[in-house]
């Protein structure tokens, strides 16, 4: 028969290994970190940031594209006059 | 005076910037001319992957800035013009024979040339940044596309100095005047252009023949087929170079006692060239 010391030795190595274990399974290792709500809330303001200087940038853009189509439709020609100067180049039939 | 001389959008394009070679100067060169390359791409109808190919295969899509702007330039200049310049001349081009790249357009051909209707609707919307075609119309954008190239071009070179942006002949000039050629009937006029643009539009290049008929790339919307118009070519300068190309075919398909008479009356700087070898100036040079 085994001793009652050796007994009581194997029991509390039992219970010792039982906690150890369900502390192992109860920390969840496999788990992601709780992300911290700071992080997150920066997150989300950078990417409202970037949809709204898109929103703006697509506005001035067209803005701009509208003033360029609306000046150059309504601009005078400018004043031309014939010179006797040698041509820098010559415009022919594209 | 610096220079640059390079091929796109089928045809010779040069930069002039009036500078010294300084890395600002070489790198506003190089800007322009990558520019130039960049609207190639986006605004070719010879590139199935170009935004406007995608355009005229889809009928409605988003698009960007640049094909939005220079679509609404187009649609603009069709109301102003009463419909002698349209960009929806892209069938009737390749009905007339002027199907591929210019270089690869056989001279010659027995096959008759065709005619396709002009006309349709274009709606630009700014807001969603999409343009919708009606079912069976195709832009071509040849018509106005260079003129805005060199106009954006210009813009990019003016931050290193005067400039000048030769796209194939149509012209935009920044910073300072510029003494400018005009081929006239029996010689070169030369006209000295401030600012904005000058450009040519005539049937003495890009010309080829179809059963016996001699073609070129000039369609008459109002018919879908080359203008048999009286005049050889047209030079405008206006407020831009895109603006100068519509004036320029838009007198072109008026015929020449008419531009003479338009030009005159809007005071439209104007050299135009008759196919009995006339040259006709308007008021507005002088």
């Amino acid at each position: 028969m085994t001793s009652p010391v050796v007994r009581l030795y194997a029991a509390a190595a039992a219970l010792a290994a039982f906690f150890l274990t369900w502390a192992g399974i109860a920390a969840r290792p496999w788990a992601a970190p709780p992300q911290d709500t700071r992080v997150a809330a920066v997150g989300a303001l950078e990417q409202r940031l970037q949809r709204d200087a898109a929103l703006v940038r697509q506005i001035v853009d067209n803005r701009a594209a509208l003033a360029h189509a609306s000046a150059s439709a309504a601009a005078p020609a400018p004043p031309v006059r014939v010179v006797t100067l040698p041509p820098v180049t010559t415009t022919r039939t594209s | 005076m610096l220079r640059r001389r390079f091929h796109a959008m089928g045809t010779g394009m040069e930069l002039v910037l009036d500078a010294r070679p300084t890395a600002v100067a070489m790198h506003a060169l190089a800007s322009a001319e990558a520019e130039l390359h960049r609207l190639e791409r986006l605004l070719s109808r010879f590139d199935p992957g170009s935004e406007l190919s995608r355009l005229n295969e889809r009928e409605t899509t988003t698009v960007g800035p640049e094909l939005l702007e220079v679509t609404e330039l187009a649609v603009a200049a069709r109301e102003r013009t009463g419909g002698r310049f349209d960009p929806t001349v892209h069938d009737a081009l390749v009905a007339a024979g002027y199907d591929r790249t210019f270089d690869r357009v056989p001279r010659l051909g027995d096959a008759p040339a065709g005619t396709a209707p002009c006309g349709g609707g274009i709606v630009v919307d700014r807001t969603r940044a999409t343009i919708e075609l009606e079912p069976g119309v195709r832009l071509d954008l040849g018509g106005i596309g260079k003129g805005y190239a060199a106009d954006r071009a210009a813009a990019l070179l003016a931050a290193a100095g005067p400039c000048l942006v030769d796209a194939g002949g149509d012209i935009a000039v920044e910073g300072r005047p510029w003494p400018i050629g005009v081929e006239t009937a029996d010689g070169t006029l030369t006209l000295e252009l401030p600012r904005g643009g000058l450009a040519t539009s005539g049937r003495d290049r890009r010309r080829w023949t179809r059963a016996g008929n001699e073609q070129h790339h000039l369609v008459d919307p109002r018919t879908g087929r080359p203008s048999e118009s009286d005049v050889l070519r047209v030079t405008v300068a206006a407020a831009s170079a895109a603006e100068a190309e519509v004036l320029a075919k838009a007198l072109f398909f008026a015929g020449s006692s008419d531009a003479l008479r338009e030009a005159d009356a809007h005071a439209i700087p104007a050299v135009i060239v008759t196919a009995d070898g006339r040259t006709l100036r308007s008021g507005a040079l002088g």
